[in-house]
């Protein structure tokens, strides 16, 4: 039988088979092709040969043939750990880790013993959090290798990660009884994996003997820091004051700008901070270490946070004066937390235009010398700069004059050129910002900061190719792709993040869903990236950081940069679902073409400069620096413009992708549930959709989406009689945001009487009066626009109105009026131009 | 991902996968990748001057223990199982409306007896 599967192979044969594995091992994958065709040809059913030939396939990049090559392997030849390992090495590299690891402990079954593939299953477990399978996993390993240090620590983090303590522990204390003699001083590896204990006892809960082992090996722990840090708050938290008192005052001879040692002293010695009894007390400990340095911020800086009245005010001249005269640039950041206090505000406010107006007049009455005069005078008109601009301090002509004194006296500062763009950009004149900004960016061409800062003012003015230019001047442009790639490379969020909305605003959907989803595809990675520490972290071990990882991997996409591109690429795909012509990219370009031929043509002779300038830069850097081909060329962008991400069947199952982690990660921010309604409710999840509603209420129960939102939900329920029972059940026995028999006209309108002050709430009532009854439009837009009349509406809330009217499809002549009386408000802002 | 150029010898995290071998040769031929793969694995360990009597006696014990503690922590959620009858209709009816998994709605289910609008209206109003 020539073709029997499971025949054992010529010894020649058996040297090419072995040729074969040898070449995959060192990617010379035409060369392995080759032999194991050559085998093939004599046995064609061999399964063996068949599955590393698929996994050569694999490694080219032909994943599709190379399942199917597998699947016949295992046909031919199911008993066999080498095909099933391959297996699972096909799924793994498709990131299906389930199945991965299910092959995997097939071919284990066959092969208990194969070194390899407990391996590869003891990581795809713990990247999979399957801790018991883990510990399984690493029980095995430890007892193929006892000798080896790391396979003890991997079965005591599986211990760790499974909450037992104490088996975690044993395992540890179990290792270290069965060296022969202590290990060296300068072995990290033993000292980080004392500490590792060291947090494990305290974990568990027993301080007192996870301090008592910590001062055993103090002496010899290589990381000094944090082993005085954990033996600080152990024995702060056991109550021993005046130890611990002592441990946080050599720490802060350590470190004396570390505000959390600060912290853990005060504790020691029992001092209160909203006590006011205890100030006094605080003031001379802050006292006595901001006598021992002349440059230590920390402890001036930390007394106005608790400091009030009089006291507060002498401290505050003080610190401020020293900054003015030192000419600290950074002042009023290091100052702005205090505004939330509004009587503090008022007071700094107050001292420094005490200042301005003192220095004018006698500048160098004290006998200072002119520079620092000069210096302290300046430093004063900068502050007030910032003050004047901050929120929570704004007035924005203030704020405008005193920059613009200080570009008069020097202007070349960066600094001045910058802040005179954050003012513009207040004002709403996007336009005017990014020239402003990009002026200053001009006055530095080194200074990457402003170059950053002025790509993001740039992409604020829906100039994307402008902005790619500036950021392309600190890219590495010959990455494929261009400057682009290389920012994706450098996975710049950031940047990706601006450029989608950019192109959201200008709705070109496609690039923009383009961008978000590299934004998510970003944090894939970085969950995948994982997988490099599993292994490193055990054989360097770093264990301590390595647990914070798992620990900061978990809850990787609470991340506000996630948060904000999923908010955006859902809205995208809730358009997609809501009008189904802009998926074909035609009409979506069509419409986008009217708005922005005008602004096109502008900018297209701009733009052809650039791009020459920009190519002649290219080839400089190409010449300079040619192209290494190192032979990973890269997948060619089949998409670049996005137009597939559009054509999705099911836009609402595509944003799941987004929404799902938003949901899990970010449950308490009110946007994320808000539009979590939006997506569950046209997929007639209306259990999820309510979901949403219950958990928005709980945030913020006047929250004025959930008000439209409800009233959808009660409208949908009333007019929807196919849902099985058991759900409309459960919805009318949650469901009690708007009564089963409410007049849903009467209970709006009570409730928008209820929120008359509001802008925001008013519109919303606005919608929700459109939504029952289309009729009412005119009406509806006429008070849309007396909202802005009204006080207390934002330039935002101004902007939001003009949504309202995109949804109320509203016509020209309403949104002119609409704008131009907007304008009038706010004259500078370039939302509202027409 | 920054793609700056490497001597072929620098191992950077995780081996790619090793290649399933199979005569003893290739094992033993893998076996020394692998031990290149971890360079101080075995140096390491000599040095560290572990006591292979001790190690033994370790690993004795460490056998024992697992075993002992193994048994009543298995047996532990076990218990918890009640025998509740599942309509399997109403988990289907779960994982279409809720968006969940099997395993998860028939957990779900079990946790409140196998009342299914209890089951929705737990779910829909857990607190965030």
């Amino acid at each position: 039988m020539p073709s029997d599967p499971m025949q054992p192979l010529s010894s020649k044969e058996n040297s090419l088979f072995r040729q074969v594995v040898k070449c995959y091992e060192d990617k010379h994958y035409k060369k392995g092709l080759k032999a194991a065709d050559q085998i093939l040809r004599a046995h064609p059913n061999h399964g063996d040969t068949q599955a590393m030939k698929a996994l050569i396939l694999n490694s080219t990049g032909k994943g599709d043939e190379a399942f199917t090559l597998c699947k016949e392997a295992l046909k031919n030849n199911m008993k066999s750990h080498i095909t099933w390992h391959v297996y699972g090495l096909l799924y793994r590299s498709v990131k299906n880790y389930e199945e991965a690891i299910k092959a995997y402990k097939f071919a284990l079954r066959l092969e208990p013993e194969q070194a390899n593939i407990l391996r590869d299953l003891a990581l795809l477990q713990i990247q999979m959090r399957d801790y018991k399978g883990y510990l399984d996993s690493r029980t095995k390993m430890l007892s193929q290798r006892p000798a080896l240090r790391q396979n003890w620590t991997g079965v005591a983090i599986a211990h760790h990660l499974l909450n037992n303590y104490q088996a975690a522990e044993k395992i540890l204390t179990t290792y270290e009884e069965t060296l022969k003699q202590k290990p060296s001083k300068s072995d990290i590896e033993h000292s980080e994996a004392g500490l590792y204990k060291i947090s494990i006892i305290a974990e568990s809960g027993d301080k007192e003997r996870a301090l008592k082992e910590l001062e055993r090996i103090l002496k010899d722990t290589l990381d000094r820091a944090s082993a005085l840090e954990m033996r600080a708050e152990l024995l702060l938290e056991l109550g021993r004051k005046e130890d611990a008192e002592k441990a946080y005052r050599t720490l802060l001879d350590r470190n004396n700008e570390r505000r959390a040692y600060y912290e853990g002293l005060e504790k020691a010695l029992g001092l209160d901070r909203s006590d006011p009894s205890a100030h006094s007390q605080l003031m001379e400990l802050y006292n006595s270490y901001a006598a021992k340095s002349q440059r230590v911020d920390a402890a001036r800086r930390i007394p106005l946070d608790f400091l009030t009245g009089d006291d507060f005010r002498q401290a505050t001249d003080r610190y401020l004066q020293q900054m003015f005269k030192k000419g600290v640039p950074s002042t009023f950041n290091n100052i702005k937390a205090l505004y939330a206090d509004p009587a503090k505000k008022a007071v700094i406010e107050e001292l420094v235009l005490g200042y301005a107006s003192g220095t004018s007049m006698n500048g160098s009455a004290n006998g200072e010398t002119n520079g620092t005069s000069d210096r302290f005078e300046e430093s004063v008109l900068y502050f007030l700069a910032q003050h004047y601009n901050y929120h929570l301090s704004r007035d924005l002509q203030k704020a405008m004059e005193y920059i613009d004194k200080l570009i008069e006296r020097n202007p070349k500062s960066v600094d001045y050129n910058q802040t005179k763009a954050r003012i513009f950009k207040h004002y709403g004149n996007i336009t005017k910002a990014a020239e402003t900004i990009n002026h200053a960016r001009e006055l530095d061409l080194k200074d990457r900061y402003i170059n950053t800062k002025c790509a993001k003012y740039q992409l604020r003015n829906n100039e994307n190719d402008v902005a790619l230019n500036t950021m392309s001047k600190f890219t590495r442009n010959e990455a494929t792709g261009g400057p682009l790639g290389d920012l994706h490379d450098m996975q710049c969020l950031w940047y990706l993040t601006e450029d989608g909305e950019a192109y959201l605003r200008q709705r070109n959907l496609g690039l923009a869903l383009k961008r978000f989803t590299a934004v998510a595809d970003i944090f894939d990675i970085w969950q995948e990236d994982q997988f490099d520490f599993h292994a490193f972290s055990l054989r360097k071990g770093q264990i301590r950081a390595y647990i914070d990882m798992i620990r900061w991997e978990d809850h990787l996409r609470e991340h506000p940069f996630f948060t904000r591109a999923a908010l955006s690429a859902i809205n995208i795909y809730l358009q997609l679902a809501d009008n189904q012509g802009l998926s074909n990219g035609t009409e979506a370009a069509a419409s986008q073409q009217d708005a922005t031929e005008r602004k096109k043509a502008q900018k297209k002779a701009k733009k052809e400069l650039e791009k020459l300038a920009k190519q002649e830069a290219e080839k400089k850097a190409k010449k300079a620096n040619p192209p290494k081909d190192d032979g990973e060329t890269k997948k060619e962008d089949t998409d670049p413009n996005g137009l597939k991400l559009l054509e999705t069947k099911e836009p609402l199952e595509a944003a799941l992708r987004f929404l799902t982690p938003l949901l899990e990660f970010s449950p308490k921010n009110i946007d994320a549930q808000n539009i979590g309604f939006e997506v569950h409710f046209r997929r007639k999840k209306y259990l999820l959709a309510l979901k949403c509603l219950n958990a928005a209420r709980a945030i913020d129960p006047e929250n004025p989406k959930l008000h439209e939102q409800a009233i959808r939900f009660r409208q949908a329920m009333n007019e929807t009689k196919d849902l099985p029972d058991t759900v409309a059940k459960a919805i009318e026995e949650t469901f009690d945001i708007v009564p089963a028999d409410a007049d849903l006209k009467a209970y709006n309108s009570e409730w928008r009487q209820k929120h008359a002050d509001s802008p925001a709430h008013q519109q919303s009532a606005l919608n929700v009066q459109y939504l029952l009854d289309n009729r009412t439009k005119g009406e509806c837009e006429a008070d849309l626009k007396k909202l802005l009349e009204s006080a207390s509406i934002t330039m935002e809330q101004a902007a939001n109105g003009l949504e309202y009217l995109d949804e109320w499809k509203s016509d020209a002549t309403a949104r002119n009026e609409y704008r131009s009386a907007a304008s009038q408000k706010w004259p500078q802002a370039t939302v509202f131009l027409q | 991902m920054a793609e700056s150029p490497q001597p072929p010898t620098i191992h950077e995290g995780a081996s790619g996968p090793h290649a399933p071998t199979s005569t003893a040769e290739d094992r033993k031929a893998a076996a020394a990748l692998s031990s290149l793969d971890a360079p101080d694995d075995d140096s390491a360990a000599g040095k560290k001057d572990v006591d292979p009597k001790a190690l033994g006696e370790a690993m004795k014990n460490l056998s024992v223990t697992e075993n002992s503690k193994a048994g009543p922590e298995k047996a532990g959620p076990e218990k918890k199982n009640k025998t509740i009858r599942i309509e399997p209709a109403d988990v289907t009816l779960l994982v279409s409306q809720l968006d969940i998994s099997k395993a998860k709605a028939t957990e779900l289910l079990r946790s409140v007896d196998g009342d299914t609008v209890k089951a929705m209206t737990a779910f829909i109003t857990a607190t965030i």
